[in-house]
């Protein structure tokens, strides 16, 4: 009871721990937003009090003694009126004031912030840094001490990734790229849950992030961008469906849905076969084999990713960019795998049900 | 019977508009609109200045809303009083488009650009 | 003269005709009245028990009662409900309707057609909803934000019903606007100039304003919407070209006025319930007023609020942010005024006096805790989690909702011409009152700890446990608020048929509602009246007898 009472009575000393109102602090930017917090708590808490107070002695002060009795009172005091308008006014303009310093240190990235790409689809998020070449789905590894600027676009809905502990949300937007940075202070997992509803899985749309030590973090990061590099041909399959598949998720279904692009499901039947109309008249069968144009089913594959306007299948526009740069050959290697064993990668619904290390998903 | 309120005396049996003048109106409207029509089909590139189908269709439906305001809603002949109410209920439309066009142009910067595939798809349908 | 009217004292509205077609096609505000009273609980109770269903999902984190598309589902359609069929048009449709004629000494309302129109339209946008629930249902929330609601493969088939049901509802809310802006203009009777209303006209006329301004953007915001999803034009789709922000701009245009439709009327009611009761001249009438006015103005500069994190730039952050604290001083002002009524009053503490508590109570929380959704800062974290489900609980139903029900339990003997049990309504009261507060304030620690909004299950959360301890309060909480409704129902129903019969003045009360009888008769005054100040109450006196008040005898009338 004593311990509720003090947290009410709240800290704001950087780091604090999570206390009645708000969960514990673990950014730089926390301090500042729950000092701002408490201000406008402390003001709500008088006025609420000094209310009810006056709510409850009147209630019994001026309680009706019987129903003859007829009362006078004043009916109006314009300096009364005057300052209950007034006061609140100038308290509110000190509230806004604080509100908005707190909020434009929140929408200014500090200069050299270390850049991460966040893309939300319905349900999972994807995180992609630049700089090391890596990607991470479902969880965000972040140095500590450092601030970080999230570059964030959305694949179809509106989601919003909100970080409770940083006290940072910005909506994701489809179309547009949305920012916000925080500099985490404390090493640890933290939260990042979607607080904008974008449909049935919603409430399941979760993330991690994860704040390492600064030494920590370039090691992890470079080993997975480079996770592929030391694996054999079996475990590509997982990797690439975990790791790669987002970036064609757009266009491409897992569940035979057509969309911009054929749907992954089956086509490595139909390539293997030959079995697909260019809109150049011309069929797959026929470049496929001795001394043509591809040879085997897995250059066609890997030309379509690189130069995917060489040959468009008959009923698509043709709108697939090149992967040219953004994928190493190994990559490459991984999704024509990942086409090989679809089967044993998804469900009938095309839902992934294999983590990047090849154990099953629940 | 109705009450009479204390601020004003009834209005005797309002101004009667003569048919065929609401008639010569509704002429001058459908005129205007062919006007609107053509403007929008025809090519301005030549006078140098490209959004002038745009002013001209937009300055064609002031022209039309004024004169709606006027003749068809009566308020040439009304109180001032009740076209000012009218005008008014603009500045609430101004407000509107205003900010939310303030806004929308503040974040142009961060929009994708470049066309989506299903816009693509659209520009390429009505070219064939 | 004050004229207590008709010779015939036991024919009254309820009674001058009989058949249920003389209800469907009265023209009588005051059947009319009756009849949206009706109409408007009964979906509350269809909304309730959404909100029940909801509640009992989030009792465990893993949350088996609904799947995630049922509860989706349940809360969309528990909003929608709750704004656009009960709240809106709660105060001014059910009570204003029966009401403000009376109080102005008119026969009726100005346009009487109309009025029964708008009543045909609330049905009609009742029908499209059911439509909706069978037509696939509807899963969006009551925002239909964009480009969730505009994607067939995702959102349910019952969007385009609904929207078309919102759409005509809007219109039952503009046309009871004009209503009432050119009855209160125009059958103000002789003696009353505009200070000379009661507040609770004056809170209509600025809710009618609103109404009548704000309802057509968000007409057009549906039909943009239902063309976009059919037909896809491209102004809100991404995919086609358009902006989703845009979207929320023109909805919340509407929808931040349309929170103001729904509290403004509430005020009103209480400022009545505040003075009669307490018996005592209303504290600061002019200033009431202007508040009144200045929220309905206002309120149309800050819809921005709702969109801080929603990739609105920044200087349009801080404009918003700014003028959205200037709406809460009238507010404030108003909560004051009341107060200073109570001050040397001399106070029952009947119903509907202890629900006009509630909500001064009540309000003052949500009002508090709109400051901290207003600072930018504080509502980063805030936005979009259950700390705003909190909020607007406490203004929307704390507030309106309680307001409404003080409202019914005032003028409940006028309306039925009977008394209900006092001793239930208090306890009814009482429990709504704890019932209420159990219920959402443990949701405001709920939000500020980082609970999303519209999630199905909370499972995810490493401290689901703590929420679930939240949750359960509020689970709790709602029994409580659902027995003190159940009870309230009850009693009330039971006065219609066993109830005392009711003076024309249980209360006390000046306006002129008082001063015919209860029920009042078919064209409710035989000459106008003439009024004086209707906060002034010396001139009358409780007569043992009719267990009611009566005029003094020695009592100088108005205009004589």
């Amino acid at each position: 009871m004593f311990s509720t009472l003090t947290s009410l009575l709240v800290t704001t000393t950087q780091g604090a721990p999570s206390n009645f109102w708000l969960p514990k602090q673990a950014s730089t930017v926390a301090e500042s937003v729950d000092l701002t917090f408490f201000v406008i708590t402390w003001i709500s808490y008088f006025f609420f009090f000094a209310i009810t107070a006056a709510l409850i002695i009147f209630m019994i002060k001026y309680r009706r003694k019987g129903p003859e009795i007829v009362v006078q009172g004043p009916t109006h005091n314009t300096i009364l009126e005057i300052a209950w308008t007034v006061l609140p006014l100038l308290l509110v303009a000190v509230i806004f004031v604080v509100g908005m310093r707190g909020y434009l240190n929140l929408m200014e990235a500090p200069e050299g912030s270390y850049d991460v790409q966040v893309t939300g689809q319905k349900w999972s998020w994807t995180f992609e840094h630049p700089k090391y070449g890596a990607t991470q789905v479902a969880q965000l590894t972040v140095p500590v001490n450092t601030p970080v600027r999230l570059l964030m676009t959305s694949n179809d809905v509106l989601h919003s990734v909100w970080i409770p502990d940083f006290r940072v949300k910005m909506d994701v937007i489809p179309g547009r790229y949305t920012s916000l940075w925080f500099e985490a202070t404390a090493v640890g997992d933290y939260s990042l849950a979607c607080s904008e509803y974008c449909g049935k899985d919603h409430s399941k749309m979760f993330a991690t992030v994860r704040v390492v030590p600064i030494d920590e973090f370039e090691p992890l990061m470079v080993k997975l961008a480079s996770e592929y590099e030391d694996m054999n041909v079996g475990q590509l399959p997982a990797y690439a469906i975990n790791r790669l598949y987002n970036r064609c998720q757009s266009c491409h279904s897992l569940d035979g849905t057509t969309g911009t692009g054929p749907s992954f499901k089956g086509l490595w039947d139909r390539v293997s076969k030959g079995d697909i109309e260019f809109t150049s008249g011309e069929k797959l069968s026929s470049l496929l084999g001795e001394a043509t144009t591809y040879g085997l089913p897995e250059n066609y594959i890997r030309t379509s990713i690189v130069d995917p306007q060489k040959h468009i299948v008959q009923g698509y526009l043709g709108s697939m960019p090149s992967f040219q740069g953004q994928l190493k050959d190994k990559q490459i290697t991984a999704m024509i795998e990942m086409f090989k064993h679809l089967s044993e990668l998804t469900d009938a619904e095309g839902n992934i049900t294999v983590n990047p290390d090849g154990t099953p998903r629940q | 019977m109705s009450n009479t309120d204390s601020t004003h005396h009834d209005d005797q049996v309002g101004h009667i508009v003569p048919i065929k003048f609401l008639v010569l109106i509704c002429c001058i409207l459908l005129f205007l609109t062919v006007v609107t029509v053509w403007v929008s089909r025809y090519d301005f590139t030549e006078i140098n200045i490209a959004e002038m189908g745009i002013l001209m269709a937009l300055f064609v439906a002031t022209v039309k809303a004024t004169i709606v305001g006027l003749y068809f809603m009566h308020l040439r002949w009304d109180r001032p009083f009740i076209g000012f109410i009218f005008v008014s209920s603009i500045l609430f439309v101004v407000l509107f488009i205003g900010m939310a066009l303030t806004d929308s142009m503040a974040y142009q910067p961060s929009i994708i650009k470049g066309d989506t595939p299903k816009v693509t798809e659209a520009m390429d349908k009505l070219a064939h | 003269m004050t004229t207590l009217t008709t010779p015939n004292p036991t024919d009254n509205y309820l009674n001058h005709t009989t058949g249920i077609r003389s209800w469907l096609f009265t023209l009588d505000h005051k059947r009319i009245g009756v009849m949206y009273l009706i109409c408007v609980l009964l979906a509350f109770l269809l909304a309730g028990v959404f909100a029940m269903m909801i509640r009992f999902q989030l009792l465990t984190p893993e949350g088996t009662f609904l799947t995630q598309d049922q509860y989706n589902q349940a809360f969309t359609v528990h909003g929608a409900i709750m704004v656009f069929l009960v709240i809106i048009p709660a105060v001014p449709a059910a009570l204003g309707n029966f009401v403000l004629p009376i109080m102005l000494g008119a026969k009726d309302v100005a346009f009487p057609k109309l009025n029964l129109f708008s009543w045909y339209l609330w049905i009609f946008g009742l029908v499209f909803f059911l439509i909706a629930l069978g037509a696939g249902g509807i899963d969006t929330g009551w925002t239909f934000y964009t480009p969730y609601s505009i994607d067939k493969a995702s959102s349910m088939g019952g969007v385009i019903p609904a929207l078309i049901g919102a759409f005509i509802l809007g219109f039952s809310s503009i046309f009871t606007g004009m209503n009432f802006i050119v009855t209160i203009h125009r059958l103000r009777p002789k003696g009353m100039t505009w200070f000379k209303m009661p507040l609770f006209l004056w809170a209509t006329y600025a809710t009618a304003i609103i109404q009548v301004l704000a309802t057509p953007v968000i007409g057009i915001t549906l039909l943009l919407l239902i063309v976009e999803r059919s037909v896809g034009i491209g102004i809100f789709d991404p995919a086609m070209g358009g902006d989703p922000v845009l979207y929320q701009h023109f909805f919340w245009f509407y929808s931040h006025p349309a929170v103001y439709i729904m509290i403004l009327p509430a005020m009103g009611v209480v400022s009545e319930l505040i003075s009669v009761h307490s018996h005592r001249h209303i504290f600061g009438y002019k200033f009431i007023a202007y508040s009144s006015i200045a929220i309905a103005m206002f309120g149309f500069l800050v819809w921005g609020h709702h969109m801080f994190t929603s990739g609105q730039s920044p200087l349009m952050n801080i404009i918003f942010s700014l003028i959205t604290f200037s709406v809460s001083i009238p507010s404030g002002v108003k909560i004051f005024n009341w107060l200073a009524t109570l001050y040397k009053g001399s106070i029952s503490l009947n119903t509907s006096m202890i629900y006009a508590l509630s909500f001064i109570f009540i309000f003052s929380i949500g009002g508090l805790t709109g400051l901290h959704l207003a600072t930018l800062a504080t509502d980063i974290h805030l936005h979009d989690s259950y700390f705003v489900v909190a909020h607007f609980h406490y203004v929307m139903m704390g507030s309106s909702l309680i307001g409404f029900l003080g409202g019914i339990h005032h003028w409940w003997p006028k309306m039925t011409g009977k008394m209900y049990n006092e001793n239930w309504g208090r306890i009814s009261a009482t429990l709504v009152f704890i019932g209420f507060n159990v219920t959402f304030f443990s949701q405001f620690m709920l939000g500020s700890k980082g609970m999303p909004r519209r999630y199905a299950t909370y499972d995810a959360f490493p401290n689901a446990d703590l929420f679930q301890v939240y949750h359960i309060w509020s689970t709790v909480g709602s029994t409580i608020l659902a027995l003190g409704f159940v009870i309230c129902a009850v009693y009330l129903l039971h006065s219609v048929f066993k109830g005392k019969k009711a003076p024309a003045n249980p209360w006390g009360g000046r306006s002129l509602e008082w001063q015919c009888t209860s029920p009042p008769p078919w064209d409710n005054f035989a000459d106008q009246p003439e009024v004086g100040d209707c906060y002034d109450y010396s001139v009358l006196e409780w007569n043992e007898e009719e267990q009611g008040y009566v005029w003094k005898k020695d009592a100088v009338h108005p205009g004589e």
